[in-house]
């Protein structure tokens, strides 16, 4: 089988493709915008230059290709203009199966326990706003004769998550992030990079209903914590603390006195062609929203009729920290 | 979900898996502990979302002594986060000889064991949000903290024992929208409960029954009903409802409401430590997942069997408050400005046998000279507690001298001629108030005494210091403010016999097997620990219990089906 990873280079899409080198039947292919060569030609892997959003490029790479999963990120056009091109090409390119890496943002501001069969709310902002869009282009794909898997994961974390675990880490490093109470209860929904992986393998392999419909999976490890409890792990697991308590006043004042200016200053260095990328990153007022609230992912569907086996979260967190702990090492040898 | 107690009906009955009345400790990490067990769960409460003066009134009764006792409608809140709105915060658990029969205790013995609840402390730590389950000084510091006292070993006497401290976290404040989000729990405000119906042939329980200040009346019937009301509420509730017996319920030998203890509790001598002030830790320590801790002193298990006394820790403490010779201004200050401090912590304060003017002007004196004193007292004060949200747990004063007092907390014998009973005054809805009859025995005292001389050589032969105090004058000292406020312990005690105890070790009410009491008003007996953690420790087991046994009976009714 010959598999193309669009966004293969990315944090997710890496996880991906080394998962299905393992595979001995599978033939990889990383479609990415800028491909490197380091994979290339080694263990059955190629690399392909691909614009996702490009129609006709896309439908050149398709050529001979079983089925592609779909890792692409981005801005918000991204996602969803390139939702929208790969399943035109796909369409004109010998129907290979999609398997779509969604996001549980697609719920919106919605709180409890939901399972796939909850409604899709556009409130919380441009992300969830273009996933939605990105899931719909997908699902016409299943409804016009395509066979197409949606994975909706929480927050994904694991060594190599540059958000979720290293922007955190520093974060709490620098006191600037705290427990928060109430304001912090809401499920972390964490979810490990190699367990959104191995749902994409079960995903390609699972016989598929060839009526139309698209199966949708949520993926969040059943032991993950509330984010409260996350801070507080790592903070411990770096030796970071004490670990602070903010009420709902502080955290604003964070938001509101950092979190926002610095963003804007970033936007800014951005106009003028500074590199930003070292700047310290301010807490957006969209986390504070996600540490809030009350949402968990009913996962039994992802267990039972995908069968992932989900990595206790103890370990996820034990291998994120160590990864940590090797890039300061490695930079304080440098 | 919360729901508003508007939308039901007059007259109507509402049915639930499990009906947890009361939203304090208890009530509401049990809800928590329930949630997503496949359970409809039913959280009612008396009051509202904040202090309500027309709904906290139903809670006053009457105190035989008013010296011995505080009123009823203090310490305690009915109210939305129950009295967890207003408690200090202190954690630790029992010890495993509080679950013990001890001979020399009368009355002692529990139906389960430390181990029996000791998997629960972990989980109810992390509710209170006092950190991780460590009581152990010598583990819970990176790095290590210092020794309360350098050079000082005692196998008798322990001071690596930890107090951790909660926020303090108001359950409802905290969980509202944990709760808010759930879609198997309804919580309902406004909602008294005024009785407990039983089935005719007083083997079941039928229905709890509630009413509204504007007079609306309902019920609920649910396989599980769990009285989450607290150590002086329960044994009112129970007592109350007694169409059907005429005792009350749980009542048949008379035991609801009897062995009401408290603790015993008071600042006492002097404890002089030699060598330099930095020889003595006295303040808190901060773990490294942020909670504010201390060390206390504390007999061993062993001691405690060889002296034959009771559980009981000691504290440093700064000198008697009351007494301008500390010439302390912020003692002084705290004096001067007891009025201004709410009755719960303003009590001790509050001494009756010292007053004139004379005093006042002692301790303005100490305040005038000693401005940097105040100043940087207030100053942290405002920063560590005032406006953070975890809050600095008490007033800690800089060592200058060497020398404290002890304050000093203490298990008391339970005795069934302590107690809590009805009275013939009823409130707005018709229910009878109580009457409490607190009472102590001299045995507390020497409780105390013994353990304070222990304490006393401990330090002596170690070369650390000594500890003085007038064994004649150690109970007007501990009981010079009457029972520890807020501890209502004991009410409705679990045991095996029926004859002696209310409930079972699982907290049902002797035959009644689907009414259960969570909350201190279960515990045979006191500890020397503040009751808070161990309520919830027992509510998270009993939680499990009532999950247990529903499951099992919904499985035995689909063999049936």
């Amino acid at each position: 089988m010959k598999v193309m990873v669009l966004g293969g280079r990315g944090f997710v899409g890496r996880a991906v493709v080394k998962l299905l080198r393992e595979r001995p039947d599978v033939q990889v292919v990383i479609a990415s915008r800028h491909p490197g060569a380091s994979e290339s030609g080694a263990g059955g892997v190629s690399c392909v230059a691909v614009d996702a959003r490009d129609e006709v490029s896309l439908c050149a790479a398709l050529k001979g290709i079983d089925a592609v999963v779909n890792c692409v990120t981005g801005d918000g056009p991204s996602i969803a203009a390139g939702a929208l091109s790969l399943v035109n090409a796909a369409l004109k390119a010998g129907r290979p199966r999609l398997v779509h890496l969604s996001t549980m943002s697609v719920y919106g501001s919605q709180q409890g326990v939901l399972d796939e069969r909850a409604e899709l709310l556009d409130d919380i902002g441009w992300y969830g706003h273009a996933k939605i869009e990105a899931e719909s282009h997908i699902r016409r794909y299943a409804q016009e004769g395509g066979l197409a898997v949606a994975l909706r994961p929480g927050v994904i974390i694991g060594p190599g998550s540059e958000p979720w675990v290293r922007r955190i880490a520093r974060w709490l490093q620098a006191h600037r992030l705290a427990d928060l109470g109430a304001q912090g209860d809401g499920p972390a929904n964490l979810v490990d990079v190699n367990d959104v992986a191995q749902a994409v393998v079960l995903a390609l392999g699972m016989a598929l209903p060839a009526d139309g419909t698209m199966p949708v999976f949520n993926l969040a490890a059943p032991d993950s914590p509330r984010w409260n409890d996350y801070f507080c792990d790592l903070t411990l697991a770096l030796g970071a603390g004490p670990l602070q308590r903010w009420g709902a006043r502080r955290l604003k004042a964070e938001i509101y006195g950092r979190g926002v200016p610095l963003k804007v200053l970033e936007r800014v260095a951005g106009k003028l062609k500074l590199d930003a990328n070292q700047w310290p990153q301010g807490i957006p007022p969209s986390l504070a929203g996600l540490w809030a609230q009350q949402i968990q992912l009913d996962v039994r569907a992802a267990t039972k009729d995908l069968g992932v086996q989900w990595t206790p979260y103890a370990r996820t967190l034990a291998q994120s920290v160590q990864w940590l702990q090797a890039g300061s090492a490695a930079i304080a040898m440098a | 979900m919360i729901e508003s107690v508007a939308g039901v009906a007059h007259g109507a009955t509402l049915e639930a898996d499990v009906c947890i009345v009361g939203t304090g400790a208890a009530g509401v990490s049990m809800a928590l502990e329930l949630m997503g067990k496949g359970h409809r769960v039913l959280l009612m409460e008396a009051g509202k979302d904040r202090d309500d003066p027309a709904v906290q009134a139903i809670y006053e009764g009457e105190v035989v002594d008013e010296l011995m006792h505080s009123p009823t409608d203090k310490y305690r809140q009915r109210r939305f986060g129950g009295s967890t709105a207003i408690w200090g915060g202190r954690c630790m658990p029992f010890d495993p000889i509080d679950f013990e029969a001890r001979d020399w205790i009368p009355n002692s013995g529990w139906p389960i064991s430390y181990g029996d609840l000791a998997p629960y402390f972990a989980p109810a730590n992390h509710y209170l949000e006092a950190g991780r389950c460590e009581y152990d000084a010598d583990k819970a510091f990176s790095p290590p903290a210092p020794p309360m006292f350098a050079g000082f070993d005692s196998d008798q006497v322990r001071t690596n024992g930890l107090e951790r401290f909660s926020c303090p976290t108001n359950m409802g404040a905290r969980y509202k929208s944990r709760l808010a989000a759930a879609r198997d729990v309804t919580v309902m405000m406004d909602a008294h409960c005024v009785g407990l119906k039983l089935h005719e042939d007083g083997q079941r329980l039928d229905t709890a029954e509630f009413a509204t200040l504007d007079g609306k009346r309902f019920k609920v019937r649910a396989a599980a009903v769990v009285l989450a009301t607290g150590g002086l509420e329960t044994p009112r509730l129970l007592l109350a409802s007694n169409d059907v017996q005429s005792n009350g319920i749980g009542n048949q030998h008379d035991v609801v409401g009897r062995y009401y203890m408290c603790h015993i509790a008071g600042n006492v001598g002097t404890l002089t430590v030699n060598g330099p002030v930095d020889r003595v830790r006295h303040g808190y320590e901060i773990s490294p997942d942020g909670i504010y801790c201390r060390r206390r002193l504390h007999l061993s298990e062993q001691a405690q069997r060889e002296l034959q006394v009771g559980n009981m820790v000691a504290r440093l403490h700064f000198p008697k408050i009351i007494d301008p010779s500390h010439r302390n201004g912020v003692l002084s200050g705290l004096y001067l400005a007891r009025h201004f401090i709410s009755y719960e912590y303003g009590k001790r304060l509050r001494d009756g046998n010292k007053k004139g003017a004379l005093l006042e002007l002692q301790h303005m004196w100490n305040v005038v000279t000693h401005p940097f004193d105040a100043t940087s007292f207030v100053t942290h004060w405002l920063r560590k507690r005032t406006l953070a949200e975890r809050k600095f747990p008490s007033i800690i004063l800089a060592n200058k001298n060497n020398r404290f007092s002890l304050e000093v907390h203490a298990e008391q014998i339970p005795r069934s001629d302590s107690r809590v009973m009805l009275t013939d005054q009823r409130d707005v809805f018709g229910m009878p108030k109580m009457r409490v009859d607190w009472r102590y025995s001299k045995e507390d005292i020497t409780t105390v005494e013994r353990t304070l001389q222990a304490i006393d050589q401990a330090l002596r032969r170690t070369g650390v210091g000594q500890f003085e105090f007038d064994r004649h004058t150690l109970e007007e000292d501990l009981l010079r403010f009457g029972a520890y406020g807020g501890h209502h312990v004991g009410t409705t005690r679990m045991g095996l016999d029926p004859k002696t105890s209310v409930v079972d070790g699982n907290g049902a009410v002797h035959g009644v097997p689907n009414l259960y009491v969570a909350s201190s008003a279960v515990f045979p007996t006191s500890s020397q620990a503040n009751p808070t953690l161990t309520i919830v420790a027992q509510a998270l087991r009993q939680a499990h219990h009532i999950h247990g046994a529903l499951t099992r009976d919904q499985q035995a009714q689909e063999v049936l089906a």
